[in-house]
């Protein structure tokens, strides 16, 4: 049978269950003496054997085998986790998932599984030890028969290739005790449960069934290879007379899975329906017809619905980058001599696939600067008068059309004075400045190559990071803000939109030409022209209920030539704690747009995220509020 | 009319893997459980005329869940889904009343010779 058709799910699900492993060793790592995750564990590895040995991956088999084997016998043992072991079944875990991606690939010959086979083995050699779970006795070959007993002898011998021949044997006793009682097993059914049961055994069946029906009956429990009843031999058939798998068109099922790619196709199908409902609702309202203005309508709900099905279909709950996490913090933890207790809420928010799946990068990116330069090491954190262990909590909740994702950290903050001085020197800040807000801290933080750390861990401080993560969010039309204070902590607040294909948005007109906002960070519009200008540090500003808004006009920042009418909309996009206000010509009203991806000819101002086709089928830009801000 | 099947493995890859060959061989697959607990409650509402059992799952494992089929219907036709190195717990799943067993890694022919035994 072909199996690469199941190559994808095989993936899938083994790295679910390998997922689930190094959650199941943090939990047991926090309580050695717990008897629950051994047996989670010890079922999770177990599928991912059934499931790559059916495969075909030989390799991963075997790993899978040996760590079975372990923790077989860490289960049976119901022995406390010590630290190697957990170290050595970590390793296996990690072993593991390598050897399910090669193999998926093809590449399984690049396995190097040596080492740690040799010392899963060792390790359960010395679990099993001396005294450990003795080997089961060979089975005797079968015994001839006391002839005291009554009834027909039926000697067996089960083919050599069936698996597990005990099973195998058990079965054929049930079948022919529907014929009369059996007797003297030979050996006895006890040796039917050992791996080293070879397939031969006899017993006596009192019955008047004729030998012909007792054959039959036998035969039928499978793999019977030789078998004589009753003194007289028959030979078996030869093998290999298994009926084929028959065709039947007619095999029914509730569930189907869907290729992504496919989902994916169908955004964009929807993406163009809805491109093309806005041009129908145009054109209904040009011709004033009710019947034309009903079918439109009709339609706009059609696929207001459709389109709120596929986006749900490719929600995905953060779970499943999250789920990484855990490991990845102890580990790092563990080599930087930290101590960490790391939190996760809020897994089941969940996000479009295409927008979780850029995040793991960036949550990465934070983590790690948390645990490195967030969470001081245990010494100096007593000497702070705080606890030893360090707490980092990553947490997702839903707001409005949004998803917040904050990474914080109990650590020792930024140390905005060594900032300020370095963002001085690089002219970020006005050389007066004397402090600097979080927003400027941000900015410093955000500058491709800079870096604070004094020295170079293998683990952050090469000055990558937080802009490697600012331009990822940015790309998804998010925001990213800072809050630190010097010896309480640090928390980076990631703002996210919940679907990327389609957004609401405001259209405004600059010139000739149409810009879509995304609604989600337009906050509210004014009127400039009406509302009282100022000038805060050197911008444009206008105070709105005793908030200072700085104003981008965009027609100067487009270069748009000629003179803006003089009363024209503002438009204020607020995103976390900064607010900005987009001077514009005029408001086109909402709609839905299609965001299409965008790649920007070089020399573009960054503040575009993508584009769209409006409803007459010409093309605008979005604007992305996160550079406009 | 076809014969129904009850999937139980705790593997979507599995149960997948079971439905299409079954499937394919005509049989109509009515239902899929993932813990021995589930198979047992869709076992009483489905009435199959045939399980395939995992034998390791989470919650209720496959053994017992034979145990609690066999105890509401003594005619139960159970065939286990075992894995090699696991004699002990395929005898222990015939004494509880399982009818046959197959071994992975599946081959197709051996899951049908094993269900038409099974079925007989």
């Amino acid at each position: 049978m072909d199996l690469s058709q199941y190559a994808e799910l095989f993936l899938a699900e083994s790295r679910e269950h390998l997922s689930a492993c190094n959650q199941l060793l943090l939990e047991w790592e926090r309580a050695p003496a717990s008897p629950v995750p051994v047996g989670g564990l010890f079922r999770a590895v177990h599928t991912v054997k059934g499931m790559a040995a059916t495969m075909g991956y030989a390799r991963v088999t075997d790993v899978a085998h040996r760590t079975e084997n372990l923790l077989d016998l860490l289960r049976r043992g119901s022995q406390p986790a010590t630290d190697d072991l957990l170290q050595l079944l970590f390793r296996a875990r990690d072993s593991l998932e390598q050897a399910v991606e090669l193999s998926v690939v093809g590449r399984e010959d690049e396995i190097d599984a040596a080492e740690i086979l040799a010392d899963l083995d060792g390790a359960a050699a010395a679990l099993a030890g001396p005294g450990g779970r003795p080997a089961p006795a060979p089975g005797p070959a079968p015994a001839v028969e006391a002839p005291a007993v009554a009834g027909r002898l039926v000697q067996v011998t089960l083919r050599s290739e069936a698996p597990l021949k005990g099973g195998r044997a058990l079965l054929v006793l049930k079948k022919a005790q529907a014929l009369g009682p059996v007797r003297n097993v030979t050996p006895s059914e006890t040796a039917f449960e050992s791996d080293d049961f070879d397939g031969r055994f006899s017993f006596r069946i009192e019955t008047t069934a004729p030998a012909a029906d007792v054959e039959r009956v036998v035969r039928a429990a499978g793999d019977v290879e030789h078998l004589t009843v009753g003194g007289e031999e028959r030979r078996a058939p030869s093998p290999g007379a298994a009926p084929g798998a028959a065709q039947a068109p007619d095999a029914k099922s509730r569930h189907i899975r869907v290729d992504l790619r496919r989902l994916d196709g169908l955004m964009d199908l929807i993406g163009e329906l809805v491109t093309a409902r806005g041009r129908l609702n145009e054109l209904a309202a040009q011709r004033r017809d009710p019947a034309v203005d009903d079918v439109a309508i009709q339609i706009s709900r059609l696929s207001t619905e459709l389109q709120a099905e596929i986006i749900q279909a490719r929600m995905t709950p953060v779970w499943q980058v999250f789920d990484r996490f855990p490991r990845l913090v102890r580990d790092l933890a563990r080599e930087l001599g930290k101590q960490v207790a790391f939190r996760v809420e809020g897994k089941e928010i969940e996000l479009d696939r295409a927008i979780l799946d850029e995040l793991g990068d960036p949550l990465l990116h934070l983590l790690r600067n948390a645990v490195d330069h967030g969470i001081e090491a245990p010494a100096e954190r007593r000497s702070r008068g705080k606890k030893p262990e360090g707490e980092i909590v990553l947490a997702a909740v839903r707001e409005r059309a949004s998803v917040v994702i904050s990474v914080s950290d109990d650590g020792r903050g930024i140390a905005r004075a060594k900032i300020l001085e370095r963002a001085k020197r690089d002219g970020v800040v006005d050389p007066h400045a004397e402090a600097l807000s979080d927003d400027q801290l941000l900015r410093v933080l955000a500058r491709p190559g800079f870096s604070t750390a004094e020295s170079v861990t293998s683990v952050s401080g090469r000055g990558v990071g937080i802009d490697v993560a600012m331009t990822r969010i940015r790309a998804l039309g998010g925001s990213i803000d800072i809050r630190s204070q010097e010896g309480k902590g640090t928390t980076f607040v990631l703002r996210l939109p919940v679907t990327l294909a389609i957004v609401r948005a405001l259209i405004a007109g600059v010139g000739a030409e149409r810009y879509a906002l995304p609604l989600t960070y337009v906050s509210e519009t004014v009127e400039f022209g009406v509302q009282a200008t100022t000038t805060v540090e050197g911008r444009e500003a206008i105070v709105l209920r005793d908030r200072v808004v700085p104003l981008v006009h965009l027609r100067r920042l487009l270069g748009v030539t000629g003179d803006a009418p003089s009363r024209c909309p503002i438009i204020v996009l607020e995103m976390g704690d900064r607010r900005s206000g987009i001077v514009v010509d005029g408001m086109l009203g909402q709609q839905e747009i299609v965001v299409k991806g965008f790649d920007a000819p070089q020399g573009t101002l960054p503040v575009f995220s993508g584009a769209t086709i409006m409803g007459d089928g010409i093309p605008a830009l979005i604007l992305d509020a996160g550079g406009l801000l | 009319m076809s014969h129904t099947v009850l999937v139980c493995d705790d593997a979507i890859f599995m149960r997948t893997m079971i439905s299409d060959i079954l499937g394919q061989a005509g049989f109509e697959i009515v239902g899929e459980a993932e813990t021995g607990s589930q198979a047992v409650e869709k076992y009483k509402q489905l009435k199959p005329d045939l399980v395939t059992m995992d034998i390791v799952m989470p919650d209720m494992g496959g053994i017992d869940a034979v145990r609690e089929i066999v105890k509401h219907d003594p005619d139960a036709k159970i065939l286990m889904c075992s894995a090699m190195g696991q004699q002990a717990l395929v005898v222990e799943a015939i004494q509880a009343g399982a009818k046959d067993f197959v071994v992975k890694p599946f081959q197709p022919s051996r899951v049908l010779e094993a269900v038409q035994r099974v079925l007989g």
